[in-house]
């Protein structure tokens, strides 16, 4: 994608379909799995195990639709995977990307406060998201010391110390902080919001593994 | 400009009555017992004299160069009056009567008219739906309230800006008793015209106040708010209790960072990022202002703790150890340099250990021994002092002796005064010396931390 303000401007819909998000994320370098888009099946230049997942406007939370299908270890497999989700999403795109090795799953939201504008969320991510809503907020955009301060602020914050062995890139986390605040500047006239959840927070960086946008 | 509101050369209260028992009356004793000394005009078409101030039958008929009217009128007639002061060419004006956009669309439409008002005369309007201000320095007090029933604070550092006035009267009411000054109150009521980032903008600049206390239950513009708090913060404390938490943000959330409860964690981070101090309550509010207008602020999260009572010395520790609730503070570990001036210095059984125990045999040189040490220690970056009066060896002159470190100390302190009549006495005189004292041991915890807050902020934006 060459200019994502553009691309938004001219879109003509309200929802963004997982594809979509994940090249504007790459623009800004925020780095995503690596991923091919699908009309129908064809052989990918892709390391399995590999993650099909239908990528659409109007369907927003696809693993309640039973829109995801994981761990695809093969050509045959991929087939299969392919017609099931075209199958059930007709003339939707189907999004194939590499299995992201797991990592702290984190949660980055980007939200449109009524008193403050646009602000961003960072918190820890995952299926527990709404159970522990351990997550902190700032208004953009933010600085490096915003950012630090988001990592130091919430209860889970051991976990991106390092923790049982686990390691965590914790620059590369406040970096992506950084560029989800430049992305959403720039798109500041359209986004109404965004969650990257999970994103993969490993050793050697963080990857978005998932992630949605809503326009105003 | 402001000046006029807050220092005014003359009053006109609208509505103005003979009556005690109405609120034109009330007003007009609050002016009289507030020692406000300029020229005072009631306005009622009557005419005559009340409490031996001339009565004005109209605004037209006033003389010129009033600075403030307060109109005591009810709605529907008020914005007439509001209009008169307007061609009159009185600069601030404060409708006191709801009625406003609180009650539903006519009171909107009376709304929209004040501002029309605004942008025709220039006339400014705090309010409407508001007590006004209180100003001790200049005498204005346009608040409601009885006298007799409730009082209002000395003169001091702290300017309040309340949206809601009932809560700001009995705040100001609850801290009378120890003393606790205040340079501005204003309640923006409705606030059609001014509001808190105006207000914020000149208090930066005035000399009276050196922090400010803000309730809000809504922000009138949240980046306006954001640019001029950090102007603010650069020079004085701000508090902020941000009330209306629980309220449900109630945005379409289609995604889950709508539903985290973003409105008020949105709130908590812009704070952050000015550099506000949060609280939570009106005891909160008024804690941290003090402690941000009289105390330095803490460059640093080790507490020193002083005490003449170990038990206090383990709760304190608790609270500034114990991760919840977190208070991002820590005890410091003394140099040897301290403890060995310690052991010289306090009886050989008191602790040289932080809690510094000087146990009940501790007396006023003790204290200051102590301080001394702690102020040195480059371990320590804030104090925390209990200054209790129940034993026979401390006297009013300790009060004193901290009064002092805290103008030559480098450190910020915060004293903790357990007790009944007496200490409350004591705590009063801390108060009189612009020492930062609470009642008790979380309080005293509490307040260090907002020192902390505010030297958090500042050694970020010096860097």
């Amino acid at each position: 994608m060459n200019d994502p303000v553009e691309f938004i401007r001219n879109l003509g819909r309200k929802a963004l379909a997982e594809h979509e998000v994940k090249a504007i994320l790459k623009h800004y370098g925020i780095r995503v799995p690596r991923y091919e888009v699908l009309e129908e099946y064809r052989p990918v230049d892709l390391r399995y195990p590999l993650a099909v997942k239908v990528s659409s406007p109007e369907v927003l939370h696809k693993t309640d639709v039973g829109g995801v299908i994981l761990g695809v270890k093969n050509e045959e497999e991929l087939k299969v995977a392919v017609e099931e989700i075209r199958g059930k999403f007709p003339g939707a795109a189907v999004l194939v990307e590499e299995m992201e090795k797991s990592g702290v799953e984190v949660i980055v939201g980007v939200l449109r406060d009524r008193d403050f504008g646009l602000a961003i969320m960072f918190g820890i991510g995952g299926i527990f998201t709404e159970v522990f809503r351990d997550v902190t907020f700032r208004v953009l955009p933010i600085d490096e010391d915003d950012a630090e301060d988001m990592l130091t602020e919430i209860k889970g914050r051991k976990v991106l110390e390092g923790f049982r062995g686990i390691k965590v890139d914790r620059e590369g986390l406040k970096e992506l902080l950084l560029r989800v605040s430049d992305m959403a500047m720039d798109l500041s006239d359209f986004i109404e919001q965004m969650d990257l959840n999970p994103v993969f927070v490993r050793e050697d960086g963080a990857v978005v593994v998932d992630a949605k946008m809503v326009l105003r | 400009m402001m000046e006029k509101l807050f220092n005014p050369s003359s009053i006109a209260v609208v509505g103005a009555s003979a009556d005690p028992s109405k609120i034109g009356n009330v007003v007009l004793r609050n002016l009289k017992g507030s020692g406000y000394r300029g020229n005072v005009y009631p306005v009622n078409p009557r005419g005559g004299e009340i409490m031996g101030w001339k009565v004005y039958k109209s605004i037209p008929d006033l003389p010129d160069g009033v600075d403030l009217a307060v109109i005591v009128l009810p709605a529907h007639i008020a914005v007439d009056a509001v209009e008169e002061c307007g061609k009159k060419g009185i600069p601030f004006v404060i409708p006191i009567a709801g009625g406003f956009g609180e009650t539903g669309e006519e009171g909107k439409k009376r709304e929209e008219r004040l501002k029309e008002i605004v942008q025709k005369h220039g006339t400014r309007i705090i309010g409407p739906n508001t007590v006004g201000i209180y100003v001790p320095w200049s005498g204005v007090n346009t608040a409601l309230t009885v006298p007799e029933r409730s009082s209002f604070p000395p003169a001091g550092d702290i300017a309040f800006i309340s949206q809601s006035g009932a809560l700001g009267l009995l705040t100001m009411d609850a801290i009378s008793p120890l003393g606790v000054g205040i340079s501005h109150f204003v309640n923006l009521g409705n606030r059609v015209d001014l509001n808190e980032n105006e207000l914020l903008a000149y208090f930066a600049g005035e000399e009276h106040v050196k922090s400010v206390a803000m309730y809000l239950e809504t922000f009138a513009n949240g980046r306006e708010f954001m640019r001029v708090a950090r102007e603010f913060t650069a020079k004085k404390g701000l508090v902020v209790l941000k009330a209306g938490r629980t309220a449900k943000g109630a945005r379409a959330a289609s995604l889950h960072t709508g539903a985290l409860g973003g409105a008020d964690g949105v709130v908590n981070g812009a704070l952050r990022q000015v550099g506000a101090v949060r609280a939570y309550d009106e005891v909160e509010i008024i804690d941290y202002a003090r402690a941000l207008a009289y105390g330095k602020p803490m460059f640093g999260e080790r507490v020193g703790v002083i005490t003449t009572a170990g038990g206090v010395g383990v709760v304190t520790t608790d609270y500034i150890e114990g991760s919840d609730p977190g208070m991002g503070l820590r005890m410091a570990d003394l140099s040897e340099e301290t403890k060995k001036e310690l052991r010289k210095e306090l009886v050989p059984f008191a602790s040289v250990e932080n809690p510094v125990d000087m146990t009940a045999s501790g007396d006023e040189s003790d204290y200051d021994a102590a301080i001394g040490a702690l102020m040195g220690d480059p371990n320590v970056d804030g104090i925390i002092l209990y200054a209790l009066f129940q034993t026979p060896l401390v006297s009013e002159r300790l009060v004193d002796i901290v009064a002092r470190w805290m103008k030559e100390g480098e450190k910020p302190i915060v004293v903790g005064v357990i007790g009944g009549e007496y200490s409350q006495r004591m705590m009063r005189e801390f108060e009189r010396r612009k020492v930062p004292v609470y009642p008790s041991i979380l309080r005293t915890v509490k307040a260090l931390k907002a020192l902390k807050v505010r030297g958090d902020y500042l050694r970020r934006v010096r860097k």
